[in-house]
């Protein structure tokens, strides 16, 4: 692939991305949430049109439309999320993208066959639903072997898997390309499984390649620095053009003196400059994991808050279908404090913003709010408990896009402009009125419907209605995606001022820049549970690049 | 007795059969993830059409083919509006029904139809001289020998066919029927369109087969009986014939029992076949499951 280019709208998905995969080797395509891995991809098998580029196929240029002709040129997908029926039997799943008569022997002879040539039994009849998602994923790849690819892409293959089903897909993957000389792409955000599964590896980072190596002379630290590098030379190059300085410096650490993370006390850090981030040879010394070392800030955030507020205890959360989410989650948070939740996606986070919403009843385990348990689940009970939360799709859970301003603004307190069970209107108008002049929400009226609004003033008056409920605890989940640089300012400066006026902050967000800017203290969530914290001072951008990948370092 | 309980059960499959044609045609429309409402209008607008077409044509067995013409149109305008415009499927269905039912009570006023023109009953020699089934069985109209091969294509249809297959993909998970490159909406459309072809059937005998005229409102709500019927079946063949069975049965007792003079409330018997199937919907809930997509609109890209 030469010079692929993909934009969304302003987004850079993919810019001038080059990759080239050669037959008879596994390709590590490496990169955090949103790098534009799965874009490449989708473009590779006919989901995307690309802006610009080109794909090339042993030399030869192609034009792949649609996923019928990738599939015709021998390009095979395996979605991160099945595209199986689970109502339907392993065998009809597979026969599904043919033509012609369906001929259930010849399927079943088939789902056989390619089964014992890579080790991937799986029973022809079983219904998909029936199967567990290991099994599911086994049906996935017969599909896609049967045809014979040249070129086989993964998408996040092991998120779903337990780590001996990820072993034994390794193990596949490894045999499909030693004996048959096919070309494996393995999308991954897991260090260990690039190192471990992996020939080359390509590393993208912000629609951008910006590493390739032989996963042979590099590990795990030297990727993590290259995977998640970027977020930390924006944030330094923010804080040193003074935008966030005012933000971070409420008299939480120490005065400041220049860039945050160049401050930490552990001396080794000092030789890993920002700026150095983005070129750092592969080769250089790596930062000594700084974790255990204690650093002078710690104490003095400790300081400066009161006890404990919010208490999440060993929480346990399954989804309707049975997948677990929370996985034994800890989590304590102060008064004045703000905690951020870092992690890639998919791994507790939309949980625990549900959790909050008392939308989510936990298995085992309590949320506790002052040293008084909630119960978890029941509708109105978080709220009521003095839980505000900014929910992570505005639209979808934030507000009302065909209500008014003003009816978004009071959703959450009607208590305090009715009358008798009616509405006030003049009250209505005179709070919407209030906050509107305090957030500086740009509005025409406070009557105009909120889907006029942009993203950035919607989330204000989100932001509005959940602060005026005066909440003890404010939960933000992603709360600045999608919004643009002035309204992100803003959403960090309210909810600095939140913190300082004596909330407890949980901020939920995938975005590392997000949280380095925000935070205080920084957890990191990993398949539903708490895999580490740090202060902010002590913060090593390479060890929690190495704690979101799944390793405890 | 006996040629009494023959001619209840004979009554209660005549009356199953209108229902059946349609149940066909709804449960292959819901397998692909559309609750067609508009069956009701199909039925209707199969029935008038069919005594139109007797009328002009003189002959009762074209009145079928108009019907099922009939049938198809309306199946082919929800199926436009729903799965290509994008318009609610229920409101799509409940304007139609309304709109079919004004047209043909507005037709009916203008138009002089012939009163008494019905297809030709079939008796299959000898077997329809056993005592008790053979009545019940082997004396029938001839379209309904027509749904007795009509069944099993259906299931080999929907079960057997790449055909089916696609469509069961479609109703059960479009997202991931889209990914492996079938066309949902297309699939869906073309489900609506054997509804349409099979409802007007049904619609049509009941006109030009069992009653030989036309009424106004004659399918009388039978359509929302086959939706109920494809519910009791739990979205199944054999379950849904089984409760078009029933509610026929139940319609074959209500005008049998006055006549072998027990004293039933005629009305409780006409709201009886919705009342079993919201009990069976109660009790099968757990071990019945709808198509996963039954109802929900396919936008490609989304999930």
């Amino acid at each position: 692939m030469v010079g692929i280019s993909k934009h969304f709208g302003p987004v850079c998905a993919c810019g001038d991305v080059d990759l080239s995969v050669a037959a008879g080797e596994i390709h590590g395509l490496l990169g955090e949430n949103g790098a534009g891995k799965s874009t490449l991809m989708k473009v590779l098998l006919g989901l995307v049109t690309p802006d610009s580029g080109q794909i090339l196929l042993r030399g030869k240029p192609e034009t792949i439309s649609d996923p019928l002709t990738a599939a015709a040129r021998g390009i095979a997908m395996v979605h991160q999320h099945f595209s199986l029926v689970g109502r339907l039997t392993v065998w009809e799943n597979i026969a599904l993208g043919d033509r012609g008569r369906v001929d259930r022997e010849h399927i079943r002879t088939v789902v056989r066959e390619v089964g014992e040539r890579y080790g991937l039994a799986v029973d022809p009849d079983a219904r998909v639903e029936d199967l567990s998602t290991g099994e599911r994923q086994r049906v996935e790849i017969v599909k896609c072997l049967r045809r014979d690819p040249d070129v086989l892409v993964l998408d996040e293959p092991t998120s779903v898997l337990t780590l001996e089903e990820s072993r034994d897909l390794f193990t596949v993957l490894r045999r499909v390309v030693a004996d048959e000389g096919k070309a494996v792409i393995l999308i991954s955000h897991k260090l260990d499984e690039i190192i471990h599964a992996t020939d080359k590896v390509t590393i993208m980072r912000q629609g951008r390649v910006v590493g390739r190596r032989i996963t042979a002379e590099t590990d795990e630290r030297a990727l993590a620095r290259e995977m998640v590098g970027r977020e930390l030379s924006k944030w330094t190059a923010a804080t040193a053009v003074g935008v966030m300085d005012a933000l971070i410096e409420p008299g939480q650490t120490e005065p400041a003196s220049g860039p945050q993370l160049e401050v930490a006390e552990e001396p080794t850090t000092a030789d890993e400059p920002s700026a150095q981030e983005v070129s750092t040879p592969e080769g250089s010394v790596a930062a000594d994991p700084s974790g255990a070392t204690p650093s002078a800030a710690a104490p003095t955030v400790t300081e400066a808050t009161t006890g404990v507020l919010l208490r999440i205890k060993d929480a346990h959360a399954i989804s309707p279908e049975k997948i677990p989410l929370l996985r034994g989650l800890t989590l304590e948070l102060r008064a004045g404090e703000i905690l951020g939740i870092a992690g890639v996606e998919g791994n507790g986070q939309s949980a625990v913003g549900d959790l909050f919403s008392s939308l989510l009843p936990l298995t085992s385990g309590t949320v506790e709010v002052d040293g008084k348990t909630i119960a978890a689940g029941r509708p109105g009970a978080m709220h009521a408990a003095g839980i505000g939360v900014i929910p992570e799709d505005r639209h979808a859970s934030g507000c009302v896009l065909d209500m008014s301003v003003a009816e978004n603004l009071v959703l959450a307190d009607l208590g305090g402009i009715s009358k008798r069970g009616l509405l006030s209107r003049s009250r209505l108008n005179e709070r919407a009125r209030a906050l509107i002049e305090e957030f500086e929400i740009a509005t025409p009226s406070p009557d105009t419907p909120m889907r006029l609004l942009s993203g950035g003033n919607q989330q204000k008056v989100v932001l509005a209605r959940e602060l005026s409920a005066r909440p003890r605890v404010l939960v933000a989940a992603q709360p600045t995606r999608g919004l643009d640089i002035g309204a992100i300012e803003y959403m960090t400066l309210r909810l600095h001022e939140a913190a300082k006026s004596g909330i407890a902050v949980l901020l939920l967000s995938t975005e590392l820049s997000e949280i380095l800017t925000l935070s205080q203290r920084i957890a990191v969530i990993h398949r539903g549970t708490i895999v580490g914290e740090m202060d902010r001072a002590d913060v090593d951008v390479e060890r929690l690049g190495m704690m979101m990948g799944g390793q405890t370092a | 007795m006996i040629d009494e309980a023959s001619v209840i059960l004979a009554s209660a499959v005549r009356l199953t059969v209108p229902l059946a044609f349609a149940a066909c045609g709804e449960y292959i429309a819901e397998r692909a993830g559309t609750i067609n409402i508009s069956v009701e209008a199909m039925m209707l607008g199969g029935a008038f059409s069919a005594v139109l077409g007797a009328t002009i044509t003189g002959s009762a067995s074209t009145g079928l083919i108009f019907g099922m013409v009939a049938g198809l149109i309306i199946g082919f305008v929800h199926a436009q509006f729903s799965h290509r415009l994008g318009v609610n499927t229920y409101v799509v269905g409940l304007v139609l029904s309304a709109l079919i039912l004004g047209l043909t009570s507005f037709l009916l006023d203008s138009v002089k139809l012939d009163t008494n023109n019905q297809v030709n009953a079939v008796n299959i020699p000898y077997i329809s001289d056993i005592p008790l089934l053979g009545p019940v069985l082997f004396s029938h109209r001839w379209p309904v020998y027509l749904l007795i091969v009509l069944i099993p294509f259906v299931w080999w249809l929907v079960q057997r066919s790449r055909f089916g297959l696609e469509l069961r993909a479609a109703g059960e998970n479009p997202q991931s029927a889209d990914v492996t490159g079938i066309d949902v909406r297309k699939r869906r459309r073309q489900a609506l369109l054997i509804c349409g072809l099979l409802s007007g059937l049904g619609g049509a005998y009941l006109a030009v087969g069992e009653v030989g005229m036309f009424n106004q409102n004659m399918t009388a709500g039978r359509g929302f009986v086959v939706i109920a019927a494809v519910i009791f079946g739990g979205w199944t063949l054999r379950g849904t014939i089984a409760g078009c069975l029933v509610f026929g049965a139940a319609d074959a007792m209500r005008l049998a029992l006055p006549a072998l003079g027990v004293q039933l409330n005629a009305q409780f018997l006409i709201a009886a076949p919705y009342l079993l199937a919201l009990l069976a919907m109660m009790f099968l809930a757990k071990t019945h499951r709808a198509p996963g997509a039954l109802g929900i609109p396919f936008v490609r890209g989304t999930a």
